[in-house]
C-alpha cells in the first residue's frame, strides 16, 4: 500500500507525467460520459417530443411519405423556418371551442375531454390522493411510532399487497360493484317512483355512488405503497421531539398533529403527488368499473382510448389529445422532481 | 400520562394507534385482500347472467387446456425476457454514465425521467405515432440503407394514416414495439434505482482496487457488481412484476393484435372476463396470475430481507 501512494506523489518527472495522463483520460471519460447522457435523453425524450410536434401539423404534412419531423421544407430547402406550417387542427377538434357568454373568458369547450372527462380526472385523483394522504399519514405513523404484536406481519403484508396488480381483483371488484349496484338501485328508484327525489337527482346519485366507488378503489390500491413511503419519512423524525412535547403536556394526538405531521409533511407531499399521478394515469379500473357503462363518468385516459375505439381518427387529433394529458403530469413532475425521486427511492428501495 | 389524567384520556391515548390503523387496514382489505379471496370463490363457479353454480376446478381445465392460454403464456414470456432483459441492460449502462459526476446531471435525470410519469396507454399511442409504418419517424429511421431493412417485412407500409381498431402491426414488429414502448416507460425506474444503489458504493472501495492494479473490468465485475447486486435483483421483480400486470399498453398500442400475436396473460384475461364475459373462467386465469405475482412478491421479499440482514 505504502509503495502505491509514494508512486502517486508527483515527486519524479515519470510521475508527474503519469498524473497528466490520468487527468486527460479523467476528462476524456467525463467527454464521453456527457455524449452518452446526451444521447441517453435524445432517445428517452425524442418520441414525447416527436408527438407534441406532430400535433400541431396539419393533415396532408401528417400523411407524407417520407415524414418529415418538422413541417417545414420548401421545393427548394429542406428545413426552412419561416416555411413552418403549423396548425392547431388537432387542438381544435379535442377542445372543440365555441363561444358561450355565460361561462369562463366567454368560451366554451364543447369536447368531451376537457368538459367531462377531465373535471372526473381532477376529482378522482385529487380526491383519492387527499384519502391516500391522510390514511396513509395515520397509519405510517402507527407502524413508525409504536411497537405491538404482528407488527412486522403486517408490514410485511402490506408490502408484499404493493406488489399485487390491480388487473387480477378487478374481475372481484367488478362483480362486487354490480351487486352493490344492485342493491342499492332500487332504493334510489323507490324514493324517485314516491317523489322524494326527482329522477335526475336519483340518477345524480347513482352516478355518485359510482365515483365514490372508483375513489375508494383508487385509495385501497394506492395506499400501501404510501404507507412505506410515509413511514420512511416518520422514521428519520427524531423521536426525542415527540417525547419533549409529551413531556410539555400535549397529548399524543397534539405532539402527532402539533410536533410531527409538520415535519413529516415532505413525506405526505411525496406520497400525494405520486398517488395523483398515479391515478391520473390508471386506466383500467377507471375503464372496468365505470367506463363501459356510463359514459359521462369516464377519465381522460379511457376518453383518449375511447377516441380510437369505433371510428377513424386523424394522428394529430390523437396527438393533440395525449398532448393535453400528458402536460399536466409533466408539469408537476418538473416541479417536484426531489419529491418524485425521494418517494420512489423510499417506497422501492427501502421497502 | 400523569397519574392524574382521567382514565377515559387514558384509554384514548392507548388505544389510539388502533383508532389510526383501522382506517387504513379497511380500504386494504375491501380493495385488495377480500378481492383476492373472491376471486378464488368465482373460480371455482361458473357465473353466468350474475348466477352463480360450483364446477370445482372445470374453470382451470377450461382455460388451461385452451390453445388461446398456452399461446398468450408464450407472448408474456417472449415479452417479459424481451423487456426485462432491455430495460434491465440498458437501465444499468444509464445508471453507469450518470454515477459520474456530471455538471449537467440533474439536469439529464429529469429529461431521462418523462416517460415514467406518463400513462401506459398515452405511451402506447405515443409509440403508436413513432412507429408507424407508414408515417412513423423511428419507422423511417430504420428505413436508412445504413440498417439494410429497406424492403423487409419488418417495416412494411400498409395501414392508412389513421387509427382504426383493426388495423394491425405484422407480428413480429408489434411484439418488438410493444418491448420497446414498455422498457422505454420502464427505464427511468430501474436507473433510478440502480443509480441510488451505486451511489451508496463507498468511493475509496473503487479507488483502493484500482490503485492495487485491478483493471476496470475486474473492479466492475468483482466488487461493483456484487455490492448492487441485491439491488438488481429488486429491479429484476419489480420489472417482471409491472410487465406481466402492464395491459394498459397493449390496449392502445397494439389492441393484442395483430391476430393474438401480442396478446399477453393480462389482455388475455381481459378478453375473456370483459370481452366474452365469461367470469368463471377468467377468474380461474385471475388465480392463476395471481399465484405468479404471489411466488415473484414472497422471493424478492427473501431477497430483500437477505439484503437488510447483510446490510
Amino acid at each position: 500500500m505504502a509503495t502505491h501512494i509514494s508512486s502517486n506523489t508527483p515527486s519524479g518527472h515519470a510521475a508527474s507525467l503519469s498524473a497528466r495522463q490520468y487527468a486527460a483520460r479523467k476528462s476524456a471519460v467525463t467527454i464521453a460520459a456527457n455524449i452518452s447522457a446526451i444521447i441517453v435523453c435524445f432517445i428517452m425524450v425524442f418520441p414525447a417530443f416527436s408527438t407534441l410536434v406532430l400535433s400541431f401539423k396539419q393533415q396532408a404534412d401528417v400523411v407524407r411519405t417520407p415524414p418529415l419531423l418538422f413541417p417545414c421544407d420548401t421545393p427548394s430547402e429542406r428545413f426552412n423556418p419561416s416555411a413552418c406550417r403549423f396548425f392547431t387542427e388537432g387542438y381544435q377538434r379535442i377542445l372543440d371551442l365555441g363561444p358561450n357568454p355565460s361561462a369562463l373568458f366567454g368560451v366554451e369547450a364543447r369536447g368531451r375531454i376537457i368538459n367531462t372527462y377531465l373535471p372526473n380526472t381532477i376529482l378522482y385523483a385529487s380526491a383519492g390522493s387527499l384519502l391516500v394522504t391522510l390514511l396513509a399519514g395515520m397509519a405510517g405513523y402507527v407502524f413508525s411510532r409504536y411497537p405491538f404484536r404482528l407488527k412486522r406481519l403486517l408490514l410485511v403484508s402490506i408490502l408484499a399487497i404493493t406488489g399485487i396488480p390491480l388487473l387480477t381483483n378487478l374481475l372481484a371488484l367488478y362483480q362486487l360493484v354490480v351487486d352493490f349496484r344492485k342493491a342499492t338501485g332500487p332504493i334510489f328508484d323507490q324514493l324517485a317512483a314516491s317523489g322524494q327525489l326527482t329522477k335526475d337527482v336519483a340518477r345524480g346519485l347513482k352516478d355518485w355512488q359510482d365515483r365514490i366507488v372508483l375513489i375508494a378503489i383508487y385509495v385501497g390500491f394506492y395506499l400501501p405503497l404510501s404507507i412505506w413511503i410515509v413511514k420512511g419519512f416518520f422514521d428519520a423524525i427524531p423521536r426525542e421531539l415527540e417525547e419533549a412535547a409529551l413531556i410539555d403536556g400535549a397529548t399524543p394526538l397534539e405532539a402527532l398533529l402539533r410536533v410531527i405531521a409538520p415535519l413529516a409533511a415532505p413525506g405526505l407531499i411525496a406520497a400525494f403527488l405520486l398517488t395523483f399521478v398515479n391515478i391520473w394515469n390508471e386506466f383500467i379500473a377507471n375503464y372496468l368499473i365505470v367506463g363501459t357503462s356510463k359514459q359521462a363518468l369516464r377519465g381522460v385516459i379511457v376518453g383518449v382510448y375511447d377516441l380510437t375505439g369505433n371510428n377513424l381518427i386523424n394522428y394529430q387529433v390523437l396527438a393533440a389529445a395525449c398532448v393535453l394529458v400528458m402536460l399536466p403530469v409533466v408539469l408537476v413532475f418538473l416541479f417536484a422532481r426531489r419529491t418524485f425521486f425521494q418517494a420512489m427511492i423510499e417506497g422501492a428501495v427501502k421497502g | 400520562m400523569s397519574p392524574t389524567t382521567p382514565r377515559s384520556s387514558r384509554f384514548i391515548a392507548r388505544s389510539l394507534p388502533l383508532w389510526l390503523l383501522l382506517p387504513p387496514l379497511v380500504f386494504i382489505v375491501f380493495v385488495q385482500v377480500y378481492p383476492g379471496f373472491y376471486t378464488f370463490y368465482l373460480s371455482l363457479n361458473n357465473v353466468n347472467a350474475g348466477a352463480r353454480k360450483f364446477v370445482g376446478g372445470q374453470n382451470f381445465e377450461r382455460v388451461f387446456g385452451s390453445a388461446a392460454f398456452r399461446a398468450s403464456l408464450v407472448h408474456t414470456v417472449v415479452f417479459l425476457t424481451g423487456f426485462v432483459t432491455l430495460t434491465l441492460v440498458s437501465g444499468f449502462i444509464v445508471a453507469l454514465v450518470l454515477n459520474r459526476k456530471m455538471k449537467l446531471s440533474p439536469l439529464y435525470i429529469t429529461l431521462i425521467f418523462i416517460p415514467w410519469v406518463l400513462s401506459d396507454v398515452i405511451v402506447g399511442y405515443v409509440w403508436k405515432l413513432y412507429v408507424d409504418p407508414g408515417t412513423g419517424l423511428l419507422t423511417e429511421f430504420f428505413k436508412l440503407p445504413l440498417f439494410g431493412l429497406g424492403g423487409s417485412p419488418l417495416l412494411i407500409a400498409s395501414p392508412p394514416p389513421q387509427i382504426a381498431p383493426d388495423v394491425p402491426f405484422p407480428p413480429a414488429p408489434a411484439m418488438l414495439y410493444l418491448i420497446a414502448a414498455a422498457s422505454w416507460k420502464a427505464l427511468p425506474f430501474t436507473t433510478l434505482l440502480l443509480l441510488a444503489a451505486l451511489q451508496t458504493v463507498p468511493r475509496e472501495v473503487i479507488e483502493s482496487a484500482r490503485i492495487d492494479g485491478a483493471t476496470s473490468w475486474n473492479t466492475f465485475r468483482f466488487i461493483l457488481l456484487p455490492l448492487i447486486l441485491p439491488t438488481i435483483l429488486v429491479a429484476l421483480f419489480n420489472l417482471t412484476l409491472s410487465g406481466m400486470n402492464g395491459v394498459g399498453m397493449v390496449f392502445s398500442l397494439t389492441g393484442g393484435g395483430p391476430g393474438t400475436a401480442t396478446e399477453v396473460l393480462s389482455y388475455l384475461l381481459y378478453n375473456i372476463g370483459f370481452s366474452r364475459l365469461d367470469f368463471g373462467q377468467a377468474a380461474g386465469l385471475s388465480v392463476f396470475i395471481f399465484a405468479i405475482n404471489l411466488v415473484l412478491i414472497g422471493v424478492s421479499l427473501r431477497v430483500s430481507r437477505a439484503r437488510t440482514e447483510l446490510t
